[in-house]
């Protein structure tokens, strides 16, 4: 007959056996160990990222040269302002449907309009001079088109910036969004 | 479990208690498994796919512009995205690629502002605007995109080209560019630019 309290025995091997067990690693499941592939992704995105944030691109639309005042231009009102813009030696030249600008864009009459500033392009009065003029009539409201041109030597880089200056006034409101390039004949 | 049946016999609680006392301390002692590891498969996943998509639109992007010492494009405050639309023109301090075929090496930039790229490659004299070699591979570029624009169903009257230049390009060379792209039916050109923030000069 056998007894009704466990004995010593059985109590340490109840205990050893109902302890629960120890997986080794073969026996985990087989993860395999993606860590060092993880570091090297997490690297190359991170990579990737700084890279295309230093190298936004955009591009400025334009059209066709015009040659001696003729060209592909849209069909403009008789009341246009006609502005033509152009990038010399001395300054900016500026051109309008009533004559040419005289310097500090102050009415009609000889000169250039934007004179150089310590040497070097004003743009900002450029910028001024412009918003000033479209804003001179309400017929102007509404046109986007400029004409540029430039003495042969003139920089690419000048251009894109004489662009930059018309498109929009210092507080960012649209003013010439519509570039077209002029060849002088 | 099969350990069980070793229980001594001869001493003790019977065979069904001992298992019993067995079976309630297994289930005392039973937790669940701990998670001694992070599943980090699904962020894999998705790092990698973030990975591959950027990688693939950078490489098919215009945005990929090669910069060195011989073509560095402008700089401008525009915030528009750039177009992908036309045949790829560029204009380096040394040559003129279409696509990414070489056309033609240009002089220095003495000559370049005084008569372009010289009375050699024009139609007709030094002050024409028509660069012939340009123009050549202008044509044939414009006859595969016509047949590509017409099997997209695009209007297939004229051709675009994005034109990425160096910044120190003078203007006379530029227009020279723009000229002959007009006389080859391309219509419409993007000017690509290097976009930057107001105030950095």
């Amino acid at each position: 007959m056998a007894e009704d309290k466990l004995s010593t025995a059985q109590v340490a091997r109840i205990r050893r056996l109902s302890q629960p067990k120890e997986l080794t690693p073969d026996e985990e499941g087989g993860e395999l160990n993606i860590v060092p592939f993880l570091d090297i992704i997490t690297n190359i995105l991170i990579f990737v990222l700084a890279t295309i944030s230093v190298t936004f691109t955009a591009t400025i639309e334009t059209q066709p040269p015009a040659s001696g005042g003729s060209g592909v231009r849209k069909e403009i009102e008789s009341k246009a302002l006609n502005l033509t813009v152009l990038v010399g030696d001395f300054g900016f030249s500026i051109k309008a449907s009533g004559g040419n600008v005289a310097e500090g864009c102050s009415g009609v009459g000889p000169g250039v309009a934007i004179p150089m500033k310590g040497g070097q392009l004003d743009y900002d009065a450029l910028t001024d001079c412009a918003a000033k003029l479209k804003g001179s009539s309400s017929d102007f409201a509404d046109e986007t088109q400029v004409y540029i041109s430039a003495n042969p030597g003139t920089d690419y880089q000048t251009l894109i910036s004489t662009i930059d200056a018309l498109r929009s006034t210092r507080q960012g409101d649209p003013l010439f969004t519509d570039v077209n390039f002029k060849v002088a004949k | 479990m099969t350990q069980a049946a070793a229980a001594p016999k001869s001493t003790g609680a019977s065979m069904a208690k001992y298992k019993a006392a067995l079976r309630r301390a297994i289930r005392r002692n039973y937790h669940e498994p701990e998670i001694n590891f992070l599943n980090i498969t699904a962020m894999l996943d998705i790092m990698t796919i973030i990975l591959v998509f950027l990688l693939k639109t950078l490489g098919e992007s215009t945005a990929s512009v090669p910069q060195s010492d011989d073509l560095k494009i402008p700089t401008s405050f525009i915030t528009s995205q750039p177009s992908m639309e036309g045949v790829v023109v560029t204009v380096s301090k040394s040559q003129i690629l279409v696509g990414d075929d070489k056309v033609m090496t240009l002089p220095g930039r003495q000559s370049l502002a005084q008569s372009g790229v010289g009375a050699q490659y024009k139609r007709s004299g030094p002050n024409d605007l028509y660069i012939v070699p340009l123009g050549n591979a202008l044509q044939a570029a414009r006859k595969t995109d016509k047949l590509v624009r017409q099997a997209k169903g695009q209007d297939a009257s004229m051709s675009e080209a994005i034109i990425i230049a160096d910044n120190t390009t003078p203007y006379r060379l530029f227009i020279e560019v723009l000229f002959t792209l007009g006389q080859n039916e391309f219509g419409k050109y993007h000017l690509m630019v290097m976009q930057k923030k107001k105030g950095t000069g």
